[in-house]
């Protein structure tokens, strides 16, 4: 790579420098701003908000809770599905550490923003770029005073040092693993690569578990990215399907203890590579359902396993994935509301984790009727063809599949299965 | 029927579950003077605030009941619901009766109901912890302005405090011509109305700028959904907001 320098950006004035370099983050789904117990300091501003905070929903719907901006979007990597690739001819831009720090402290007094999303292209090398973010975050906290969320992207492939350092600063820090598998980051992103990916989650994953640790003894070590690690992985830009990614994502919970897994619907942004499906608009349904299938995993107490299986690679696009677990196990309804354990009224569909904690402290008052749990919250469209209450039934007579599924299903859209997406993929791509 | 009126204030409806609590004849509901007018059908008798009496409830609901109790008692208070004051005292009714298992009696319509309302309150509170937008104006003091639905701006003014420390700052609720000062030592709470323009500092128009252009091209265009975005922010919102 031919020697590289970051050219002058002093006559593009903020307002472009913004335009183009949140333009280019986008991308980057993570919206969270919560985890973060960041008291602030005396002489200081700001501090965090636990449970995080949605300052505003930009026009895709989107919740806005921080500034989410590139460092820089001039990048020597060359990866086939980003808008910032380095053959793409687009504006460029970069931010000093000083105008970076100055736009967030001013954004966060107006109470726009909890905090900083901080990303970049890579410049030079994946250290010096890395270098770059550490300056912006250590000028953010050590010379502004500023205790407000930050959440910065380890570059994989810098050194474990620097990671180090940078988890310091900041409150989350995420890899994105961008693929499903280590075949297609191959092929789509050929200077990328997995080892390095997982190695840098992996180190982050460690010392989060050594701080907390040395902490319960020793107040005084700084805190290392107490909000967790989080990733993503994007959805439909290859022919892997959900039972792959659902596997994939139960053994990064399982080996790195993350926060999130998040998913990205595949944005058509480079419409000429031949390595990419030809999509008309992006999975958003199929996101959805991976979506509610993760929350299966965290939440409902669900295996991977339990979810999909090889005869069922995909989700159903019409069901919720709970949903249709409960009919193809229809054998182990209907349960009763009021004698079900805990675990058993969260595998109810239309009970969730909050009308689940209910139903138990209202019955231990008194027993529930069918009315009461409309009162709770529980979803009886759904609910009640797999419960009964006080030993009355109210679903659908014989409990039988067919005429459940009609029932319940959003009859009002259709959507086509995830397995005709194979047909979007080229010859090329998937003879390799 | 006899109604209690009250002057609207907290101490001033807890001094009417007091006086009805030792009262033969029980009200049927309970009003803020403002919300009463006379009719055939109801008895009014006026309650005058006691701060001495008030203690007392505010004491026994925490004791007798719970510390959420009287928290969900001050939400629903401050939600300025219609009836709402009835629904706070016939929940206090059954409060006393069950202690603190009061809260976990979900399909109990008044306590559901009351839930509801209190729930609303704290949704509001959170929400607008992200929805104020501070205006730097001259002189140094970043001003703020809501109409909130409900009444919580004694609820967000802690969480400012805390955060924007080192900053002057006023929020203004337009609607009930209230206001809460800070000085960057302490808050204060006030009544505020504002007739002329503000004088906004230079600066401020370039973050607004700024901001608006972020807001723009943050959105993932082939995902656009302005559905989805007005249900998480209800156009009523949208006046004190910089962006939309």
């Amino acid at each position: 790579m031919a020697s590289f320098t970051l050219r002058g950006n002093g006559e593009m004035n903020l307002e472009r420098k913004v335009e183009i370099l949140s333009e280019s983050a986008k991308y980057d789904v993570s919206c969270s701003s919560s985890g973060s117990k960041r008291k602030n300091t005396k002489g200081g501003i700001g501090n965090g908000a636990y449970s995080g905070i949605c300052h505003s929903w930009s026009e895709d719907g989107r919740c806005i809770s921080l500034l989410k901006i590139l460092y820089t979007n001039y990048c020597i990597y060359d990866c086939v599905y980003c808008v910032n690739r380095h053959s793409n001819d687009i504006p460029r831009a970069a931010f000093t550490p000083e105008e970076l720090a100055e736009l967030t402290i001013n954004f966060y007094r107006r109470n726009y923003i909890e905090g900083l999303f901080l990303s970049s292209g890579i410049i030079k090398n994946p250290d010096y770029t890395m270098e770059q973010l550490i300056k912006a975050m250590r000028l953010l906290r050590e010379s502004k005073g500023f205790n407000g969320y930050i959440h910065v992207k380890a570059i994989p492939g810098a050194d474990n040092r620097l990671i180090s350092l940078a988890g310091q600063y900041a409150d989350r820090m995420s890899v994105n693993i961008e693929l499903p598998t280590g075949r297609s980051l191959s092929m789509l992103a050929p200077q990328k690569n997995k080892s390095s990916i997982i190695g840098s989650m992996g180190l982050i994953s460690t010392r989060i578990k050594e701080v907390r640790e040395e902490r319960k003894t020793f107040k005084r070590v700084l805190p290392f990215v107490p909000a967790g690690q989080s990733t993503q992985l994007i959805v439909g830009a290859t022919p892997d399907d959900d039972l792959h990614i659902l596997n994939l994502t139960q053994g990064l919970y399982g080996r790195f203890g993350l926060k999130r897994v998040y998913y990205s619907a595949y944005v058509p942004v480079n419409t000429q590579s031949s390595l990419l499906p030809a999509i008309a608009s992006p999975p958003m349904v199929r996101e959805n359902r991976l979506y509610q299938a993760d929350w299966l995993l965290r939440f409902y107490g669900f295996k991977a396993e339990e979810i999909l299986d090889e005869k069922h690679p995909n989700l159903d696009l019409n069901l919720d994935p709970k949903s249709d677990w409960a009919l193809r196990n229809l054998h182990l309804f209907p349960v009763e509301v009021n004698k079900a354990d805990y675990e058993m009224l969260l595998r109810v569909p239309g009970i969730g984790v909050i009308s689940a904690r209910k139903i138990l402290a209202a019955r231990r008052v008194k027993a529930l009727t069918f009315d009461g749990l409309s009162r709770i919250g529980v979803v009886l469209k759904r609910a009640r063809h797999f419960i009964t209450c006080q030993g009355k039934y109210y679903g659908e007579r014989g409990l039988n599949e067919e005429l459940i599924r009609l029932s319940i299903t959003n009859t009002k859209r259709s959507f086509t299965q995830a397995s005709n997406q194979l047909t979007f993929f080229t010859e090329e791509f998937l003879g390799c | 029927m006899i109604v209690y009126i009250y002057d609207g204030t907290f101490p001033g409806l807890l001094t009417a579950v007091y006086e009805a609590f030792y009262q033969k004849e029980k009200p049927g509901q309970i009003l803020k003077e403002w919300d009463y007018s006379q009719n055939l059908f109801s008895q009014p008798i006026y309650i005058s605030s006691d701060n001495g009496k008030a203690d007392k409830v505010f004491n026994a609901i925490k004791e007798r009941i719970s510390f959420t109790a009287l928290k969900n008692v001050y939400y629903a208070f401050l939600s300025e619901t219609d009836n709402g004051d009835t629904l706070i005292y016939n929940y206090l009714k059954l409060g006393f009766k069950m202690g603190k298992y009061v809260d976990g009696n979900h399909s109990h319509e008044t306590v559901s109901r009351l839930h509801e309302i209190c729930k609303k309150v704290a949704r509001e509170k959170h929400r607008m912890l992200g929805l104020i937008r501070f205006r730097l104006i001259r002189g140094d003091v970043y001003y703020a302005s809501m109409e909130p639905d409900h009444n919580v701006i004694a609820l967000i003014a802690p969480h400012f405090a805390r955060r924007m420390s080192d900053q002057n700052w006023i929020i203004h609720d337009i609607k009930r011509k209230t206001a809460i000062v800070y000085n960057q030592t302490e808050w204060v709470m006030t009544d505020l109305e504002i007739t002329q323009a503000l004088p906004i500092d230079e600066e401020e128009y370039l973050y607004q700028k700024v901001w608006k252009t972020y807001f723009d091209k943050i959105a993932i265009r082939e995902r656009k959904n302005p559905r989805l975005q007005k249900s998480f922010i209800p156009s009523r919102y949208w006046k004190h907001l910089v962006e939309i």
